[in-house]
């Protein structure tokens, strides 16, 4: 994206944008809502997000998905880095995931609730 | 190619492979021998590859054989050298002090997991410090951020839970802000090894620097949420509060530092002082650091409980680690990197010996604590010189840092922000000595405590003597590291 | 032989902890330990004193800080002064803690100070100074809370506070000096050649001096000293003569003339300012101290005051002045231990601590109220007293200058010291009506000693002044 962010550039690369709303909207999530589970979803949002952003930029129109089945020139391919990585990336998302999901059933076990905002306020020592 | 060339990556490797192999042998004593003889290999390994590194200057080591840009490559200069033997040294004083302290936190079941979520924590810690390439460094990210959280919450109280979860969120958060940031450069560079980013963005810099200040951008906020720059902290007290005395030393002394280390690589190797120069980011990290000196000790003299309090003097000095990088000289980044130094062994030391002190006298709030000196009275002596050492006492390395911290405003042509520099020390008086004073004077407070009675045995002090006399060592010598870090820093360009 | 300079500083504190390991006999044989110890230290120091290589470069950490001794006339000065009276009080405080307790903690302390006061003498560039110069601090400290009660913990606290900010701002002196000139090294006539005097420099001046005013109990700085009487006496006679406001005046002469020289500091054109702080702490002092009732509580102001006599000879800048300063320092340290030894005497033997207990004392306690009154006339200034020529010198500086007014204030400040201590002197001699039954209470000779070869130190100081007075003014020379 060049300059000044006219709407034409940002139509024509709808999957970046509709990543970087989601990000947005992944973020606002995460922040504003107390309930933690909603929180997590909010974090999974703002990954997908990114790794919708990463492997879009990776598209080449016109080009094959990255498997050799008869041999073609590099150029007949799509950009297979920003697909490798984000297959770490969802693996990493997940297991982070996992372990907040785990930790909020502990935390529903052991204060009844999971209202971050009550939460703080029940505290205690 | 020397032989040393390989530890930084047998280091890793060895770290995780023993801390996959831990949960096989259900034993606790299993846990600690192969944890600890994990820590001490790696720690030999590091202190031979500073000095392969001193010898004969920074190096790239390829894994797998696959030449950047393809494949993951290493740069191992002396400050990354030099962050490797001082990880690998308070993790093994931490760990060393845990085989008597983590059983009073700990359900038996649950110490061979402590073992190994240290041993990944540290690998993916110097994994981030040690690695070229951006992505890369992500997924050590991530390893550490659930390892950091893990060593939280490896003690099953509730306050655990919960401050385990915040800092999850908040982590979280800063990590998938530092993965867009990475998104962007790549989208602008098509390349995710550093210094083949930084070539790419100083030749496209003109038309893109909009995207440039967004991406740097992310990564501040990004990596200052998980190194704790004011204001985005806030996860950091409950975090190191509640965790076990030896989490809690980590979390202070290494975890915090390994983001700051990659921050600065990002300023100087990814995209360099040229185009971070023409940005008004180090300014905002300069004044975020200062109000975060201040901010940090003001916040700690508000704080009844000890440990709580400790946490808080974090915040504060990691300020002076950003007010350092946010002056943008070469003596300001010397002045951080011997802060990290500083900071590390000082704060392991304090949370260590504050750890002993609530765990022997089960009292958690500064206002029990008095006479606490006659009791614990080598405890609270390298409590005391920890506290001393952030206040600036001379002959102790806290004092060598703030001077470097004086002489870099000075050359920076910024003399205001001395005042900030004293000032924030000054403070640092105001909540340490009062514990030193009531633990060692006062009739009031010495009645009735009997000498040497609930004292460690100096046996299991040992860690943390080791770790003070760090702290005096590098208060008296303190110029052969400064000129070493001085020395290692073009490198990191 | 460089490392000698270590020995007189690391031997008291090796003596200290010492103590802790050895179990001594009985209290006589810990007496002499700690009496042979510290005569010792002052032969060490003599020692190093007469060395023939007076520079000691011991510990380089970098460019900026260094660990470096150096013996020359001012360091010659403040030692011997120092270590001899360090003697005087070791005897004393034998029956004086006795009476106190918890001596084994007290000379601990007393023993660490010892060490750091001859690093503060021998230190040969700001920065070793500013070590040790903190070390004090944290030294003197358990001494001033040393009894214990909450008072003396809220008077310890304060203590701090005013050493550690001052310390800071000399700090912050330090740093700004070293900006500009890149050398911290003490030498006569300051390290400023060839630098103009700029805003940096002159704001360095300034923050060192109110940076070091703060021990040397300058007004606004000086409300830790009245506080800190709540030490037991050999503490107060020695932070009050010798060891903690004496190393804030002597700061203030390595300062003046040692870093930045006399004619650097007249450039600068500050001398007004500061000097009305140190006429305002030298009446003030005089005023407060006539409306004391607390004997040490009125010593303490007086000592403020008479601190301020010396500030202002530093700050005439020439010979007479300076020499007229030096002497001072000399005397009223000789002068001030006499009078709170004096002071002690009575509250060991009587418990009593105001001027109004102290009626007819003399008649029980002729010889120290003798010492008393003799020092008090020193303190005076009155012929044939040391503190008549220091005083001399001072109104000489002051007219070398063209200033009468200093002469002025001097006489009128006579007058008040006059106003404070004499009425001491008289109730304590001629208590009129009240007669009282006082069984003859001087006290035991190894307090009793010492105070009289302090006063015979006045007496023969002042008759025949003419040793120190040629060292003093070789010293003032080379420096103006």
């Amino acid at each position: 994206m060049k300059g000044p962010y006219d709407m034409g550039h940002l139509i024509a690369n709808y999957y970046e944008t509709g990543a970087i709303i989601l990000f947005g909207v992944g973020f606002v999530t995460l922040l504003a809502h107390g309930n933690l589970i909603k929180k997590i979803i909010g974090m999974n949002i703002m990954d997908t997000a990114v790794f919708l952003f990463f492997i879009a930029k990776g598209y080449i129109s016109g080009n094959e998905a990255p498997i050799i089945r008869s041999a073609k020139p590099a150029s007949g391919y799509v950009n297979p880095v920003p697909t490798a990585l984000m297959l770490t990336g969802i693996v990493i998302a997940v297991s982070i995931t996992a372990f907040a999901l785990s930790l909020t059933i502990r935390v529903y076990e052991k204060y009844g609730t999971v209202d971050l905002n009550e939460i703080i306020k029940m505290g205690g020592e | 190619m020397a032989v040393y060339n390989s530890y930084p990556l047998v280091i890793i490797l060895v770290l995780f492979i023993s801390a996959f192999a831990i949960p096989i042998f259900k034993s606790i004593k299993a846990a600690r021998t192969i944890g600890i003889s994990a820590a001490g290999i790696s720690f030999v390994l590091s202190i031979l590859t500073l000095m392969g590194v001193k010898e004969n200057g920074a190096y790239y080591f390829r894994v797998g054989h696959y030449d950047a840009p393809w494949g993951i490559e290493f740069h191992i200069g002396i400050i990354e050298g030099l962050m490797g033997v001082l990880f690998m040294t308070v993790s093994l004083a931490v760990l060393w002090f845990s085989i008597y302290s983590i059983d009073h936190d700990l359900s038996k079941k649950k110490v061979p997991l402590f073992y190994t979520l240290v041993n990944l924590l540290v690998g993916s810690l110097l994994g981030i410090v040690f690695s070229d390439d951006l992505f890369n460094c992500f997924v050590f990210i991530e390893i550490s951020s659930i390892a950091s959280c893990g060593i939280v919450v490896v003690k099953d109280k509730k306050e655990n839970i919960k401050a385990a979860l915040k800092y999850l969120i908040l982590s979280s958060l800063g990590s998938g802000l530092v993965l867009m940031g990475i998104a962007l450069v790549y989208s602008l560079t098509g390349h995710l090894n550093m210094p083949h980013i930084h070539e790419a963005l100083v030749s496209i810099y003109p038309e893109h620097s909009r995207n440039m200040l967004i991406a740097i951008g992310l990564f501040t906020v990004g990596l200052g949420v998980k190194s704790a720059m004011f204001p985005l902290h806030t996860w950091l007290p409950d975090a190191h509060t509640f965790a076990p005395a030896s989490s809690s030393a980590l979390l202070s002394a290494l975890v915090l530092k390994a983001y700051v280390i990659l921050y600065i690589k990002i300023i100087h190797r990814v995209f360099g002082m040229s185009i971070v120069g023409e940005l008004p980011v180090l300014n905002i990290v300069l004044l975020l650091g200062a109000v975060g000196m201040i901010a940090g000790s003001v916040l700690a003299i508000l704080q009844k409980n000890l440990k709580r309090m400790v946490a808080y003097s974090s915040v504060a000095q990691m300020g002076y680690v950003f007010f350092g990088i946010g002056l943008g000289t070469t003596m300001g980044l010397a002045a951080a990197i011997f802060q990290i130094f500083n900071h590390a062994f000082t704060k392991s030391a304090l949370f260590l010996s504050a750890g002993s002190i609530l765990e022997k006298t089960g009292k958690k709030n500064i206002s029990d604590l008095k006479g606490v000196g006659k009791e614990m009275p080598f405890t609270m002596a390298i409590f005391a010189i920890g506290g001393m050492s952030l206040v600036g006492i001379p002959l102790l390395s806290g004092f060598n840092s703030k001077w470097n911290f004086a002489v870099a405003v000075i050359e920076a042509h910024r003399v205001e922000l001395l005042a900030v520099v004293l000032i924030s020390s000054l403070l640092n008086a105001l909540y340490y000595f009062p514990i030193i004073i009531n633990g060692y004077f006062g009739e009031e407070s010495l009645e009735g405590k009997v000498y040497r009675n609930t004292e460690r045995p100096i046996k299991e002090l040992l860690p943390v003597i080791v770790l003070v006399l760090g702290v005096i060592y590098f208060g008296v010598s303190g110029g052969g590291l400064l000129s070493l870090i001085e020395a290692g820093i073009p490198a990191l360009n | 032989m460089k490392f000698l300079a270590l020995v007189p500083i690391v031997f008291p504190m090796a003596l200290a902890a010492g103590m802790h390991f050895i179990e001594f006999k009985n209290e006589k044989h810990r007496r002499a330990y700690l009496f042979g110890g510290v005569f010792l230290n002052f032969i060490f120091a003599m020692m190093v004193l007469s060395t023939a290589q007076p520079e000691m470069h011991i510990l380089k950490i970098n460019d900026f800080m260094e660990i470096y001794f150096k013996v020359d006339g001012m360091s010659k000065l403040f030692l011997a002064m120092t270590s001899v009276l360090w003697i005087f009080t070791t005897a004393y405080s034998f029956d004086y803690m006795n009476h106190e307790g918890k001596e084994q903690k007290f000379f601990t302390y007393f023993l660490v100070t010892a060490g750091v006061i001859v690093g503060i003498s021998l230190a040969g560039n700001i920065f070793t100074f500013y070590i040790f110069y903190e070390f004090l601090t944290l030294s003197t400290f358990p001494l001033v809370i040393h009894t214990g009660t909450r008072e003396a913990l809220a008077s310890g606290k304060k203590y701090l506070i005013y050493s550690f900010s001052g310390a800071t701002l000399v700090l912050l002196g330090m740093i700004l000096l070293f900006s500009v000139t890149g050398n911290l090294e003490f030498m006569p006539g300051g390290v400023l050649q060839g630098f103009a005097i700029g805003k940096r420099l002159t704001a360095a001046y300034v923050i060192l001096f109110l940076g070091f005013s703060v021990k040397a109990a300058m007004v606004p700085f000086h409300s830790w000293l009245p506080a800190a009487m709540v030490a037991p006496t050999p503490v107060s006679a020695l932070l009050h003569a010798v060891a903690v406001v004496k190393s804030g005046i002597f700061a203030l002469v390595r300062t003046t003339f040692y870093l930045f020289g006399a004619e650097a500091v007249k450039a600068m054109h500050v001398r007004g300012y500061l000097s009305i702080l140190i006429v305002l702490t030298i009446l003030m002092g005089s005023f407060v101290a006539l409306h004391q009732e607390n004997l040490k509580k009125r010593l303490a102001y007086s000592t403020i005051s008479q601190l301020g006599y010396i500030m202002l000879g530093i700050l005439l800048l020439n010979e007479d002045g300076l020499t007229g300063a030096l002497l001072h320092l000399i005397n009223h340290a000789v002068i001030k231990i006499t009078l709170f030894f004096c002071v002690g005497i009575i509250m060991y033997r009587t418990g009593y601590k105001t001027i109004g207990e102290i009626r007819g004392i003399g008649k029980k306690m002729p010889i120290t109220m003798g010492c008393f009154s003799i020092a008090s006339i020193s303190l005076i200034g009155l012929p044939p007293s040391n503190g008549f020529v220091s005083k001399w010198y001072l109104a000489m500086g002051g007219l070398q200058e063209n200033r009468a007014i200093f002469v002025v204030i001097l006489l009128v400040s006579a007058i008040l010291t006059a106003g404070y201590l004499l009425p001491i002197v008289v109730t304590a001699f001629f208590p009129g009506e009240m007669e009282r039954e006082l069984v003859n209470k001087e006290p035991p000779l190894m307090m009793l000693v010492p105070v009289l070869m302090l006063t015979g130190i006045t007496v023969v100081f002042g008759l025949f002044p003419n040793y120190i007075l040629h060292f003093i003014q070789n010293i003032s020379r080379s420096l103006i």
